[in-house]
């Protein structure tokens, strides 16, 4: 059978690095090419962050956010990751013919309102209609650079044995609020995205502490993926405390109901923290104090055991691993 | 196989019940289970109440330990 | 964590005999037992087998072949399960169908497949019954309410099995059984009860930490005294009659039958089709489909592994040709399935 593309491809696990690795990476390699959220680049005196993200979500719109307040977070997110404030984003619209102009509106009025929150400008952007079915509504891509705070130096590879892992927020709301909101399987909760941008948080923390190894994004796949990818990129272990993953009630009833993992399950506003130990009480205090990060808890560390995966410790005092998402989040059900 | 999950039971209607597990609310048959009642705690497995759950694990642990005398 | 797992977890660890070989014949079983960490805790004379108790590895791939000829040649609109889009047939999966424009929906319930066809009359509807007594009753509640109404776009590909044949067919692999709660939810115990006469043993197991722990640590116990025994360590949901409704169901809308068991060949009387009553809903009358055999790929020993007499390791193909993301045989097909649990600690 021919090889084709599957949404396996598209779910930001395994299936996804691979395809990176073999069509990519192999005609795009250069210095500055990064696994990361976005790429570091050095011009002049300035060491500027440069990410893109493309943004398809159906429904568009969905209950804590649409696909424009969507669009503006992640790039935001990505170039928070790297230290870096947000200076100017561009975006790339792809419309399908028949939309309202309206929602349209609707749309970039929740970009407007949170790039002005960021404090990042849009300064380009590029408009393509195309015909009915070949897109669905509407998809976004946006691009940004930001300026990278002095003294920062944050990347995948750089997590080491003893840091301690702490995340922004409880898990996997993102991708609860969506699936209930396409009403798949008829269940009623109520769960909104915890789609935010994070720059102001990501500052509080860089301000209380330089000395922060990884930040990470943690957007489709989870947390659980962005672990494994760290676990790859920085050769460690990472030891993960089953019971202290932050999980929303309703969240975990859903997911009691399909037999989904709440650590697969995307995020849009969820940052994963890498640091020394000596350092975790400093960020999660600037987290706690943050607007959408209030949550933030440690939930394990890193290790020189096992490395490229991630355990966890048990309620019972036993330890398993977390397996590799692979492809498609299915419900498991019989 | 069967993934199961407790759910307290909002409401019972023509064979139908509305159940809530911690938050997530379905509609899910009830027909397998002889009065049901708002109120009660019931297994949910694809779309079915399957049995009713009296009592919470860690009670039905003294239980099961008992045995061992 | 509460005093009976701890005083579960001294039995278990404390237990210095003969080897025991306890089977779990419950995916969810096998799932949690894989996510608490339980093999860990276990003594090297201690075994947990992963017997053949989830619905998508005994599923046999001519199964998939069949639902794959309804959504790509016949315009069917196949719901399903999730556990099954990734599994393979002879040539491809459901996903792979997908991929290919045939449309297949993942649904939560039987119940929602019938609820699809009646909002859908334009559609011819599908549904890939799987599962054991806890699964069944669903699959019934969609035919019986598609009846009802004389639904006409509606019908269901059945492969639906009991359970109590095929611990027969197992009695010699394990020295008891960890038997699936949710089953015996359904039927009551009185089942489980009578295998104790045929040399069949085992306990009724439920699925949270301090019930799977407690349920070991009892067959440990009672295995350890030698004498035959059956308990109930799920009463909290478990009785002795089960769901009598829900039995009743299974016997208005569906009969018995030979079935086979991927990896165990075929077990007699130990499948479900539709009855007289309900053909016209059965896919393989309403589409004229053939039996399909389908071909598995002969190097794969997933029946070996179900039965526990092999580790992944012993098989050929095991992590050469058959990988979680090219899965051959079932048991690589599912995060919990036993050779993708091997693939992902050992490699």
């Amino acid at each position: 059978m021919t090889e084709t593309v599957t949404l396996a491809h598209g779910a930001g696990g395994k299936q996804t690095s691979e395809l990176i690795d073999k069509v990519f990476k192999e005609h795009f390699s250069n210095p500055e090419f990064t696994p990361d959220d976005a790429a570091v680049l050095t011009m002049g005196s300035n060491r500027l962050a440069m990410s893109t993200d493309g943004f398809i979500v159906s429904p568009w719109e969905f209950p804590g956010g649409n696909i424009g307040k969507l669009s503006i977070c992640g790039t935001v997110n990505d170039l928070s990751c790297m230290g870096a404030r947000p200076r100017y984003l561009t975006c790339g619209f792809v419309i399908e013919e028949g939309f309202p102009l309206s929602d349209l509106e609707k749309i970039a009025s929740a970009m407007e309102k949170t790039a002005n929150e960021v404090g990042v400008r849009i300064v380009a952007g590029d408009t393509k209609v195309v015909g009915k079915g070949q897109a669905d509504h509407v998809f976004i891509n946006t691009a940004g650079i930001g300026e990278i705070m002095e003294g920062v130096n944050t990347s995948g590879a750089f997590a080491k044995p003893g840091d301690n892992i702490i995340v922004s927020g409880d898990v996997g709301r993102h991708g609860c609020a969506i699936l209930l909101a396409r009403d798949d399987f008829a269940i009623d909760a109520d769960v909104k995205s915890d789609c935010a941008p994070l720059w102001q948080a990501v500052e509080n923390v860089l301000n209380a502490t330089k000395d922060v190894h990884v930040i990470r994004d943690a957007t489709r796949g989870g947390v659980g993926t962005v672990l494994y990818e760290i676990a790859a990129q920085s050769n460690v272990g990472v030891l993960l405390d089953q019971d202290s993953v932050p999980v929303h009630e309703s969240v975990r009833g859903v997911c009691g109901m399909l037999g989904l993992e709440p650590l697969y399950l995307a995020c849009e506003g969820r940052l994963v923290f890498i640091a020394p130990e000596s350092q975790t009480d400093k960020i999660l205090t600037a987290l706690a104090n943050s607007e959408y990060t209030k949550g933030a808890a440690v939930i394990g560390r890193i290790t020189d055991e096992e490395p490229g995966r991630v355990m966890m410790e048990t309620a019972i005092g036993a330890k398993t691993l977390l397996p590799q998402p692979a492809g498609e989040l299915l419900p498991r059900i019989c | 196989m069967c993934v199961g999950l407790s759910a307290k039971v909002v409401s019972v209607k023509d064979g139908t019940a509305l159940v809530d597990a911690s938050g997530a609310k379905r509609e899910v048959s009830a027909r397998l289970i002889d009065s049901l009642e708002p109120g009660d705690y019931v297994m949910v497995h694809a779309g079915a109440a399957i049995a009713k759950i009296t009592s919470d694990d860690e009670a039905e642990s003294d239980e099961v330990m008992a045995m061992l005398g | 964590m509460n005093e009976n797992i701890e005083k579960a977890k001294e039995i278990i660890q404390g237990y210095d005999g003969e080897p025991l070989r306890i089977m779990e014949v419950c995916g969810t079983h096998t799932h949690e037992i894989f996510r608490l960490g339980i093999r860990s805790l276990l003594p090297d004379n201690i075994r947990l087998i992963s017997g053949p108790g989830c619905p998508v590895c005994v599923t046999p791939n001519g199964f998939i072949d069949e639902a794959l000829e309804l959504c790509l040649n016949k315009g069917v609109t196949v719901c399903t399960f999730g556990d099954l889009i990734r599994v393979p047939g002879s040539k491809m999966s459901l996903a792979d169908a997908r991929a290919k424009g045939a449309d297949v929906k993942m649904v939560y319930s039987p119940i929602d497949a019938f609820e699809f066809a009646k909002e859908n009359p334009d559609k011819d509807v599908t549904f890939l019954a799987v599962g054991f007594e806890t699964t069944t009753p669903a699959a019934c509640i969609a035919v019986d309410e598609a009846k009802k109404i004389g639904l006409h776009n509606f019908s269901i590909l059945c492969a639906n099995k009991t359970m109590v044949n095929a611990y027969r067919a197992l009695k010699g692999s394990a020295d008891a059984f960890l038997y699936p709660g949710h089953v015996n939810a359904i039927t009551g115990t009185i089942p489980c009860e009578e295998l104790v006469d045929e040399g069949i043993y085992g306990v009724v197991a439920g699925f949270t930490a301090s019930e799977l722990l407690t349920a070991i640590a009892v067959t440990v116990r009672r295995l350890q005294e030698g004498k035959p025994f059956f308990e109930n360590c799920y009463p909290r949901v478990v009785t002795r009659e089960g769901s009598k409704s829900g039995m009743e169901l299974i016997e208005k809308v569906m009969e018995h039958c030979d079935t086979e068991w991927r990896g165990l060949g075929v077990i007699p009387m130990s499948g479900l089709r539709l009855n007289e009553d309900y053909r016209e809903y059965d896919a393989h009358v309403k589409y004229d489909l053939p039996h399909m055999e389908g071909h598995t790929n002969p190097a794969c020993r997933c029946g070996d592994v179900l039965k526990g007499i092999c580790s992944p390791k012993d098989c050929k193909v095991f992590a050469k040709g058959c990988t979680p993301q090219h899965p051959i045989g079932s048991c690589m097909v599912s995060n919990e399935g036993t050779c993708s649990a091997y693939f992902q600690y050992s490699l």
